[in-house]
């Protein structure tokens, strides 16, 4: 996998890129932890105590700390509201915490600058349920677009499109206009372009819940497939027989609270 | 990060395109405004131009004949430090009035080289105490020894600086009313643009292109609509001068008053540099507005 960029100090490869640029105090490491650089594993996301508060006093997350390492496949799991999808947000800082911090990477991204948010954004790869693609591309611009508003010369934009087309498996539409494309194809070119900069994490926003089972199963594919190659994959999602079957760590939020956290979990794990 | 170029220019000029209707209406407001502005600025250099000789004050000349004697200008001059009524005066000499003579007929090469600087009148500049007591200053030198003519400001300037000060503070307010209006158009204009291409800001944000890669194509299309504006209000002023100009010239006895009403091919390119760096504040400050408003990057 090629060497994650556009992020101050990251860039030497598997092993050892998140060691570069860890402020001080990043609660993940020990004093020593140079000397294990490769055995240990990293915490790619890590959040604590973190409150959001919208206007009119509905409470959105309360007091929510969670560690995700490197190459998780977490899932969010709760009802509508619970907060989930607040969280995804959050990650991305397009919205601030009320209390609390988050580390993503080895950075604390309260203290980002808003110049660097963009930077952050590059190594976060997100898929949404309304897979927000732009309808008078086709899929091979569609991805394109997110490599070149980031200043990637064509000749890399040539090389990685038509490749990471053919890892979602529509390297024959790749003509196709959104509205030529099933549902679950749209979704397709949407991981797409989520990945095609090879971020560190990929949030998805319930990327099943347009979809029926069929197509639903294919994309879970898609992502288990792209959490081997290394991306640290959180999904927010309602989708029971997902959750089941997949058996992945399972996180699970009530009207803005942490209520459970469990490794291969399933959906409803208490009855 | 470099921004590449051809992209930005393809944004902004697709940007333009869409909006068309918006964009001409910017653009026009921008024209209509800044050839008004650029009108009052050139009305000012004639004006400046045809009162040289009336500059500070200076309510009378004393005009000497060409070959006027040394001595009888000396008469002169004394004549002049007596008097209690004279608070100050000058002396033009015949090189400073051929000067002053090619910078008034700059635009008439005719008139300008046929006359030499023997032919220039030496003169003498004066400034009264009180204005009402410029013909009676004036007056004794009338029918003096190798006087040629004596001139007031009064019968020369008045009506000329009157008419044209009140010509200048309307198109100044016009103009200053219609550039606050090109830009709340500008504004606007970039503000639809940003409404429209919603879709793909959202998505350049998600996918972290820098906040300046997103801002630069619509502060780009409002730099544009004014620098077309600037440049059409430049080629208005440039053919109204022309028209004018012309006008002037063939026209006799009614427009007197004007006939050292000259503005030159250089004051136009000054004030058409001035007008062009107006367009490009105007469309850059309606443009940022815009973004810094609605594009919430």
């Amino acid at each position: 996998m090629a060497a994650p960029d556009g992020w101050p100090g990251v860039g030497a490869g598997q092993g050892g890129w998140l060691l570069f640029g860890l402020q001080p105090g990043y609660p993940g490491l020990s004093a020593n932890a140079h000397r294990c650089v490769v055995a240990t594993p990293f915490l790619m996301i890590r959040i604590e105590n973190v409150t959001k508060t919208y206007k009119g006093g509905v409470v959105a997350l309360r007091d929510v700390s969670l560690d995700i390492q490197k190459q998780e496949f977490v899932f969010l799991v709760g009802p509508t509201g619970s907060g989930k999808s607040t969280l995804i947000r959050l990650l991305i800082k397009e919205d601030k915490p009320d209390g609390g911090r988050i580390w993503v990477a080895g950075k604390d991204i309260g203290q980002l600058n808003s110049w660097k948010v963009p930077l952050l954004r590059r190594n976060i790869g997100c898929v949404f349920q309304d897979f927000k693609l732009l309808p008078n591309k086709t899929a091979y611009e569609n991805v394109a677009f997110a490599l070149e508003v980031i200043g990637r010369p064509s000749h890399v934009i040539k090389a990685q499109v038509p490749q990471v087309l053919d890892l979602v498996g529509l390297s024959k539409k790749h003509a196709n206009l959104p509205h030529e494309l099933s549902g679950g194809e749209q979704q397709r070119v949407s991981i797409a372009r989520a990945f095609v900069n090879r971020p560190l994490i990929l949030l998805a926003d319930e990327p099943t819940g347009n979809l029926d089972p069929s197509t639903s199963v294919g994309i879970m594919r898609l992502l288990d497939r792209i959490n081997r190659t290394g991306t640290t994959v959180v999904m927010a999602t309602h989708d029971h027989n997902i959750v089941d079957t997949m058996r992945r760590r399972v996180v699970e939020l009530d009207r803005g609270s942490l209520v459970r956290d469990q490794a291969r979990g399933v959906y409803g794990a208490f009855t | 990060m470099a921004i590449k170029v051809d992209y930005v220019a393809k944004e902004t000029f697709f940007n333009l395109k869409r909006n068309l209707s918006m964009a001409s209406a910017a653009l026009i407001t921008v024209a209509v405004s800044l050839t008004l502005a650029g009108g009052a600025l050139l009305v000012k250099r004639g004006v400046d131009r045809a009162t040289i000789q009336w500059k500070g004050n200076v309510e009378l000349s004393v005009f000497m004949k060409a070959d006027a004697a040394p001595a009888e200008s000396d008469a002169i001059d004394r004549q002049l430090k007596a008097m209690p009524e004279v608070k100050k005066f000058h002396y033009v000499s015949k090189p400073e009035a051929f000067t002053e003579f090619r910078t008034i007929f700059a635009n008439e090469p005719d008139v300008r080289d046929a006359i030499g600087v023997d032919d220039i009148p030496p003169s003498y500049r004066v400034v009264p105490n009180e204005a009402e007591q410029t013909r009676l200053i004036g007056d004794r030198f009338a029918n003096t020894a190798g006087v040629m003519r004596v001139s007031y400001a009064k019968d020369e300037v008045e009506a000329l600086v009157s008419i044209t000060k009140f010509l200048q503070i309307m198109l100044w307010t016009v103009a200053v009313v219609l550039l606050g209006a090109a830009c709340l158009l500008i504004l606007n204009t970039i503000r639809m643009a940003i409404f429209a291409r919603r879709r793909e800001v959202a998505v350049m944000k998600l996918v972290g292109a820098s906040n300046w890669f997103i801002r630069v194509p619509f502060m780009l299309e409002g730099l544009v609509q004014g620098v077309i504006g600037a440049v059409a209000a430049f080629s208005m002023v440039w053919v109204l001068r022309n028209f004018f100009q012309s006008w002037i010239q063939s026209s006799n006895s009614d427009v007197q008053l004007f006939k050292q009403f000259l503005v030159t091919g250089t004051d136009v390119l000054g004030t058409g540099a001035l007008l062009l760096a107006v367009g490009m504040v105007v469309g850059v400050v309606g443009s940022a507005v815009a973004v810094s408003r609605f594009l919430d990057v």
